[in-house]
C-alpha cells in the first residue's frame, strides 16, 4: 500500500521533473477568436496567423518574466464562422477557460460586435479590430476594450491630404454599400473633401452583396464627375473599378477606403488613379527596409508567400508584444485592469507604431497607397 | 433619356439571363423530382473556379466554359447517382441533403481555393458603341450566351427525345414509366443538365463578377425567386420571370434606390404571387416542364 502511494506522490510530481517543466506549469493563456470559415476568413485567416507568428517569436525568446517567474503564451483558439451567433458561443467557449483573461481577434462588425459584448460581459482585456468597435469604445464598461486599428475619424483627413496632393480632383461621388459603417463614412468624409475644395456631387448606397453595380454607376455618366470614394472591400472595390472602365463615360480617379491595391492594380492603365488606406503596412508595394525581414519571418512561419491580403497579418501583431511587454512592466499576467492602463502609455514601435487612447482606440500611423499613370508608390501617414 | 432607358434594358436583360440560367436547373430538378436542390448555387460556385482555373492555365474562356458544364454536368450525375437517388420520394430528405451539401462543398471550396476573391479576364474586353449607346462587350456576350444557353435548353426539351421524356415525367412519373421511360435514366439526365447548366452560369457570372466560395448565395436566391414566381417546375415560367426580374431590380436600381435591390424582385414575386397564386405559367396541383 505505501509503495502505491509513493509511487503516485511521483507520478504527480514528474511534469515538474522533466525539462521544461516550469513552462507548462508557467502559461499564459491569449484567447484567439476569429472567423477562419465563412465569408470573412479572407479577413481573420491572417489576422490570426499574425498572433500566432508573435505568440511564436514570444515563445522562441523564452517567454516573458514576471515577478521572477517566467511565462510562454499559450492560445486557445476558436472560429466564429463568420456569424454573430456563432461569434457569440466561440467567445462563450474561450471564457470558459477562466486561465484566458486577454482575446484577441475580429475584424468584422457582425460577429465582432457579437463576440465583444460577451468579452465585456467577462471582464477580459480583449484587442479586436472591427469598425463599429468605435461605437463601443469609450463607453462605461468598455475600459477594457482596445481597437487595434486606427477609426476613420483618424485615417479619413490624412487620407484625403495625401490623395487629393497625388490626385488633385474638384468634384467626387461617394459609392458605398447600404450598411451602417458606410453611413458613418459618408457622413465623415463629406465634410472633409468639400472642407479640401472638392464638391461631392452624390451619395449613392447600393445594396451590400451587389455585383453589377451598373445601375448605381450609369447614374453618374457623363455628369462631369471626376472621382468616385469607393469602399469597402477589395472584391466590392474591383467590381466598381472594372465596370466603370467598362461602362465608360465614369470618373477614372478612386480613392478606395479599403487596404489594398489589388481591386486596381489590373486597370492601371485604364484608369488616372487609385489611392487606398493601409491601416497597418503596405507590405506588396512599400520599399521601407524595416518590413522585408518581417515578410522574411511571415513566409517561414506561414509557409506562404506575401500577398495583397497579408497586410491583415499585423493587425495583432505587435499589439501581442505590447501586451507581453505592459504585462512585465505591470508584474501580473492576470491583473487586466493595470495591464489595460499600460497600454494607453506611450506609443509601442514595432513594425507598425501602434498607440492606444485613452477610450482604447488606435493612434497608429499607417500607409496611403498610391497609383498613378501605372506606378504604385507608398506614402507613411502619421496620426497624432 | 431613351439612350439612358435602352442601355439600363440591355443590362436588365443581361442580368435576368444569368439569373435565369441558374433557374432552369432548379426548376428542371423539381419538375421531375420534387426536390429543391439548394446545391444549385454551390454548382454555379463551382463551375466559375473551373473557368478560372482553365483560364490560369491558358485554355482560355471557351475552353474553360465547356469543362465547367462538363464537369458539373458529371458532378450532377454523381450527386444524383450517391446521394438525391435515395431521397427520391422524400422531398424534405432531398432538401436536407442539399442544404449538407452547401456547407460540404463551401467549406471544401474555402479550404481548397482560399476565401479570397478572384477574377477573370473577359475574352471580350472594351465596348461597343451604338451612336449615343455604350455597351460593354461582355455584357453583350454574357446576354447572348445566356439567351443561347435558354434557347438550347428549350429545343431539347421540345424536340428531342429525352427532352420529350422528361415532360412526360413531369406531367406523370408513372404515367410516363408504364409508357416505357427508363425513370432512373431521365432523373439521371435531368440533374446532368440542371448542373451543366449551372456550371455554364457560373462561367458567365466569372466572367463579369469576382468569384469566392461563397459566391453561391445570391444566384441561388434568385433562381428560387425565380421558380416560384414562373410557376414551380415550369420552364417557360422560369425563363419569363428570370428576365422580369433582371428587369425590375435593374431598373429599380437605376431609378429609385439601389439599397433596395432585392426588394423589386420581392415586390415583383408578391404582387404576381397574387393574381397569379401558381406562379405565371404554374398550373393547379401539377408541374410542368
Amino acid at each position: 500500500m505505501r509503495r502505491w502511494a509513493l509511487a503516485l506522490r511521483l507520478l504527480l510530481l514528474l511534469p515538474f521533473a522533466l525539462p521544461g517543466a516550469s513552462a507548462w506549469a508557467d502559461t499564459v493563456k491569449l484567447g484567439l477568436v476569429g472567423s477562419t470559415t465563412g465569408p470573412h476568413s479572407g479577413f481573420d485567416l491572417p489576422a490570426n496567423e499574425g498572433v500566432r507568428m508573435a505568440v511564436a517569436e514570444l515563445n522562441g525568446k523564452g517567454g516573458i518574466k514576471v515577478g521572477g517567474k517566467s511565462y510562454t503564451f499559450q492560445l486557445v483558439e476558436e472560429d466564429a464562422q463568420s456569424k454573430p451567433d456563432f461569434a457569440a458561443s466561440a467567445a462563450q467557449r474561450v471564457l470558459q477557460d477562466d486561465d484566458v483573461h486577454v482575446v484577441f481577434g475580429i475584424l468584422t462588425s457582425g460577429p465582432g460586435m457579437a463576440a465583444a459584448t460577451a468579452f465585456q460581459r467577462a471582464k477580459v482585456l480583449y484587442v479586436g479590430g472591427f469598425t463599429l468597435m468605435d461605437t463601443l469604445l469609450g463607453k462605461p464598461g468598455a475600459e477594457l476594450m482596445f481597437r487595434a486599428l486606427d477609426a476613420d475619424a483618424v485615417v479619413a483627413k490624412p487620407f484625403i491630404q495625401a490623395s487629393l496632393q497625388a490626385l488633385p480632383i474638384k468634384s467626387i461621388a461617394i459609392v458605398l454599400p447600404n450598411e451602417d459603417v458606410s453611413h458613418e463614412i459618408a457622413n465623415l468624409y463629406k465634410p472633409l473633401l468639400e472642407s479640401a475644395g472638392v464638391k461631392v456631387v452624390a451619395t449613392e448606397f447600393f445594396q451590400p452583396d451587389t455585383t453589377d453595380y451598373a445601375p448605381v454607376l450609369r447614374k453618374f455618366q457623363n455628369q462631369g464627375i471626376d472621382g468616385m470614394l469607393i469602399g469597402t472591400t477589395d472584391p466590392q472595390a474591383e467590381a466598381i473599378v472594372r465596370q466603370s472602365v467598362e461602362l465608360g463615360n465614369l470618373p477614372r480617379v478612386f480613392l478606395y477606403r479599403g487596404g489594398s491595391s489589388a481591386p486596381a492594380l489590373k486597370y492601371a492603365h485604364d484608369i488616372t488613379g487609385f489611392t487606398w488606406q493601409i491601416l497597418t503596412r503596405d507590405l506588396q508595394a512599400s520599399d521601407d527596409p524595416s518590413l522585408a525581414d518581417w515578410k522574411r519571418r511571415y513566409e517561414a512561419f506561414t509557409h506562404k508567400q506575401v500577398s495583397s491580403q497579408t497586410y491583415w497579418a499585423l493587425t495583432f501583431y505587435d499589439a501581442v508584444f505590447m501586451v507581453a511587454d505592459a504585462m512585465q512592466k505591470v508584474g501580473s499576467v492576470t491583473d487586466v485592469k493595470a495591464i489595460a492602463a499600460q497600454l494607453k502609455g506611450p506609443r509601442y514601435q514595432g513594425v507598425r507604431t501602434v498607440g492606444f487612447d485613452r477610450d482604447g482606440r488606435a493612434l497608429s500611423d499607417f500607409d496611403v497607397g498610391i497609383l498613378r499613370d501605372g506606378k504604385v508608390s507608398v506614402v507613411r501617414a502619421t496620426v497624432q | 433619356m431613351l439612350v439612358d432607358v435602352t442601355q439600363t434594358v440591355v443590362d436588365g436583360l443581361m442580368v435576368g439571363g444569368l439569373y435565369t440560367t441558374v433557374a432552369l436547373g432548379i426548376t428542371l430538378v423539381f419538375g421531375i423530382t420534387g426536390i429543391l436542390n439548394f446545391a444549385q448555387g454551390q454548382l454555379v460556385m463551382l463551375g466559375a473556379y473551373v473557368a478560372y482555373f482553365a483560364a490560369a492555365n491558358g485554355l482560355g474562356f471557351w475552353a474553360g466554359l465547356g469543362l465547367a458544364m462538363l464537369a458539373m454536368g458529371a458532378l450532377g450525375l454523381a450527386l444524383e447517382r450517391t446521394l438525391f437517388r435515395h431521397t427520391l420520394g422524400d422531398p424534405m430528405a432531398g432538401l436536407t441533403v442539399s442544404l449538407g451539401l452547401i456547407m460540404v462543398i463551401e467549406n471544401l471550396s474555402a479550404a481548397a481555393f482560399t476565401p479570397d476573391s478572384r477574377t477573370l479576364d473577359p475574352p471580350l474586353p472594351g465596348s461597343i458603341h451604338l451612336g449615343a449607346l455604350t455597351f460593354p462587350s461582355q455584357r453583350l456576350l454574357v446576354l447572348a450566351l445566356a439567351v443561347l444557353l435558354v434557347t438550347a435548353f428549350r429545343l431539347f426539351l421540345q424536340r428531342t427525345r429525352y427532352g420529350k421524356a422528361i415532360r412526360a415525367m413531369g406531367q406523370n412519373r408513372i404515367g410516363a414509366a408504364l409508357a416505357g421511360i427508363r425513370i432512373s435514366d431521365v432523373t439521371s439526365a435531368v440533374f446532368i443538365a440542371g448542373s451543366a447548366l449551372a456550371g455554364a452560369a457560373g462561367v458567365l457570372y466569372a466572367s463579369l463578377f469576382a468569384i469566392s466560395p461563397y459566391m453561391g448565395a445570391t444566384p441561388l436566391m434568385k433562381g428560387f425567386i425565380l421558380t416560384a414566381l414562373g410557376g414551380l417546375g415550369s420552364v417557360p415560367g422560369a425563363i419569363a420571370a428570370g428576365f422580369l426580374l433582371g428587369l425590375a431590380e435593374t431598373f429599380g436600381s437605376r431609378y429609385l434606390s439601389a439599397s433596395f435591390r432585392d426588394g423589386y424582385g420581392f415586390m415583383v414575386l408578391i404582387v404576381t404571387l397574387l393574381f397569379f397564386p401558381n406562379g405565371l405559367w404554374g398550373r393547379r396541383g401539377k408541374v410542368r416542364v
